[in-house]
């Protein structure tokens, strides 16, 4: 298959009693890709995937799935597979028969032989060939994800819709899944939707993630470029690790100054600026701000107010009339909970945003969404 | 000194929450000890002062209850087995049909969204609430026109009645209880939500089931007002036989007496068998969750 879209969104509305959980959202997912949808709870992730699924009546929108309309069709016409967080496998079948449960349903039923051969098969790829004849209930929580996994598998869909697959285990167990789901990928060359809340866990499996929030998809792209331009406030806040630092800044006569702060920084620095209301936020990736001793010369005034040990490194948090911000540092540094700091923005480093809208205004002429 | 002091206190508390348990054992078990010596007495022991703990057992109260032996010919033992098969066929019958419909109707409350859906659950919940005598003029009046009055048929629908919101509560709890995505993950496979429903949901929630269904069976057992009430002579159930068990030669205290006996029981049967899901359906499953 061409790299086309495997997976078309448009204009996606759903409310739950009233609630709005989708208000028009656009995706689309191509084909042979892992598109990661981070995003806060209650963002609108997993409406998204029931939507895809055909699980959910949605309110307005269109559905393509593999170049076909399929808004109002069934969910199993839609040959997609789809793994919940928590709750994934049937206790009334043993691990064996939920695998096979799709190749026995009316819809995708197989002869029995050429069952056994794909569930060991399977089984075998995932590793849990030693599990097949155990009843589900003996299972560890990494065990029980393998297992829906292969369920979700076993009958090669067009499509896997994985919701927080990995978010109920702990952190080396999820990590493991991860990179398998990854080989999976490469060798079933598989399109996958993988919906978390994990920015770490997103950008490690996706080839291109999407910010979801508020049931409107913020931006969608290689995480570089989401980096090198980020849309919104939403954006920067759901990016990064520690996320995007925003101080309140406003402009003045050709400068950007920032709330309390000695540094200035010239507008021209910020490319094209759209007009904004007056009251812009400064946002700059944590990793290009200078954090230094206090009193340095061209820097701005901070205070350390916590310190998280990393072991290799630590993430301290500094507080500025501005707004605070993390950003890891070194061991070497010496900083301790109260220290004075100082800090400094490198030229061309801040993004500009309107206060109220939360859209980016600077970069404008970059080619940005 | 102190600790001499403390521990006195304690053996005093001690005493004292014995005493209370014994009171209480007494209140509570003396008169089903009571009812099942006497249901083994003869009319000569019944009434002789002090009660008699030891006697020559006397299995006539049963026999007549039954309908077996030598009182099953004798004027006062007519009905009272009668009576016991009415209770059976009543309790049977509705709890079954009370269940059904209550699990139908618990699924799609806790599955589906309609309108007026709250209102809907909270005015199959005050079917509950009700106090039968309010209405039970009405319902005899009803019955009598429809000619339901002193049949087993007018009472399985009063147990259907009686007992349709409790089974709908408590099947909604169980329900909840499922996650929906067993569902979901049966139709995004190729199955039908039935298949789903009956295959997979049902077999998640027979413990629910069967807790629900021994509640309704003992409330269709012991059920009474109604009975009471609709019935005249062939359809009355073994509580009303009871109450107003009296023969050509006076109360038939022996033979109430067994028949008191036989209608705990099942009762007993019952709880010891649903024990594990009692606590369970009393919270309406919210304790079942995952």
């Amino acid at each position: 298959m061409s790299a086309g879209p495997m997976l078309q969104l448009q204009g996606l509305k759903k409310a739950y009693k009233g609630k709005a959980a989708l208000r028009g959202l656009d995706l689309t997912v191509n084909d042979n890709e892992i598109f990661a949808l981070l995003g806060p709870t209650g963002a609108g992730k997993s409406s998204t995937l029931l939507a895809s699924a055909g699980l959910i009546e949605l309110d307005a929108g269109r559905v393509d799935l593999a170049g076909r309309d399929v808004t109002d069709a069934d969910p199993a016409s839609r040959d997609v597979a789809i793994v919940f967080e928590g709750f994934n496998l049937l206790p009334v079948l043993d691990v064996k028969d939920n695998i096979a449960f799709a190749l026995r349903s009316p819809e995708f039923r197989e002869a029995e032989d050429e069952i056994a051969r794909r569930v060991g098969r399977t089984a075998e790829l995932l590793r849990i060939s030693h599990l097949l004849d155990r009843d589900v209930g003996t299972l560890s929580g990494g065990e029980r994800q393998r297992v829906a996994i292969a369920r979700a598998l076993v009958r090669r869909p067009v499509m896997f819709l994985l919701d927080e697959p990995l978010s109920a285990l702990d952190l080396k167990l999820r990590e493991g899944l991860r990179a398998e789901l990854r080989q999976i990928h490469r060798q079933y060359r598989s399109t996958m939707l993988y919906a978390t809340h994990d920015y770490h866990g997103a950008i490690a499996i996706a080839d291109r993630i999407g910010i979801i929030d508020g049931g409107v998809l913020q931006q969608a792209g290689p995480i570089e470029e989401i980096y090198r331009l980020p849309a919104n406030v939403l954006v920067g806040k759901l990016i990064g690790s520690p996320s995007m630092a925003f101080l309140e800044a406003h402009v003045e006569s050709g400068h950007v100054v920032i709330k309390g702060a000695e540094q200035r920084l010239p507008i021209g620095e910020f490319g094209t600026v759209a007009p904004g209301s007056g009251k812009v936020l400064l946002g700059v990736w944590p990793e290009d701000i200078e954090v230094g001793p206090a009193g340095a010369e061209g820097a701005s005034a901070g205070t350390v107010y916590a310190v998280d040990n990393r072991g290799f490194e630590r993430a301290i948090q500094v507080e500025t009339p501005a707004g605070s911000f993390r950003k890891v540092v070194p061991l070497s540094m010496p900083v301790a909970q109260g220290d004075a700091c100082s800090f400094r923005i490198p030229a061309r480093a801040g993004f500009l945003f309107d206060a109220e809208s939360g859209r980016r205004i600077s970069q404008t002429g970059e080619g940005g969404r | 000194m102190t600790n001499s002091r403390t521990s006195m206190v304690d053996l005093v508390t001690r005493w004292l929450i014995l005493g209370l348990l014994i009171v209480y054992t007494i209140y509570n078990v003396g008169p089903i000890f009571w009812l099942i010596l006497s249901s083994f007495k003869s009319r000569m022991d019944l009434f002789t002062m002090p009660p008699k703990l030891f006697f020559t057992p006397d299995f006539s109260g049963y026999q007549s209850v039954f309908g077996v032996g030598a009182a099953k010919d004798s004027a006062s033992s007519v009905g009272v087995f009668d009576s016991l098969v009415n209770s059976i066929i009543v309790s049977v019958a509705g709890t079954s049909l009370a269940v059904f419909f209550g699990t139908l109707a618990g699924y799609v409350c806790s599955r589906f969204n309609f309108r007026g859906k709250g209102d809907f659950m909270f005015f199959v919940l005050s079917t509950r609430m009700l106090p039968p005598v309010a209405v039970l003029v009405f319902y005899h009046l009803m019955f009598a026109r429809l000619g339901l009055a002193d049949t087993r048929f007018g009472l399985v629908l009063v147990a259907i009645f009686a007992n349709i919101g409790l089974a709908t509560w408590i099947m909604k709890g169980f329900f909840d209880g499922v996650p929906k995505e067993v569902e979901q993950i049966a139709i995004v496979n190729g199955y039908t939500r039935m298949y789903a429903f009956t295959r997979l949901v049902l077999p998640m929630v027979k413990g629910g089931i069967a807790a629900t269904a021994g509640f309704c069976f003992i409330f269709a057992w012991n059920e009474f007002a109604f009975a009471s009430i609709l019935t005249t002579t062939q359809a009355k159930t073994l509580p009303v036989k009871i109450s107003a068990a009296s023969g050509a030669t006076g109360i038939e205290w022996t033979q109430i007496c067994a028949a008191g006996v036989v209608l705990i029981i099942p009762v007993l049967i019952f709880f010891y068998l649903i024990r594990k899901h009692l606590l369970m359906g009393m919270t309406f499953g919210v304790l079942g969750r995952r």
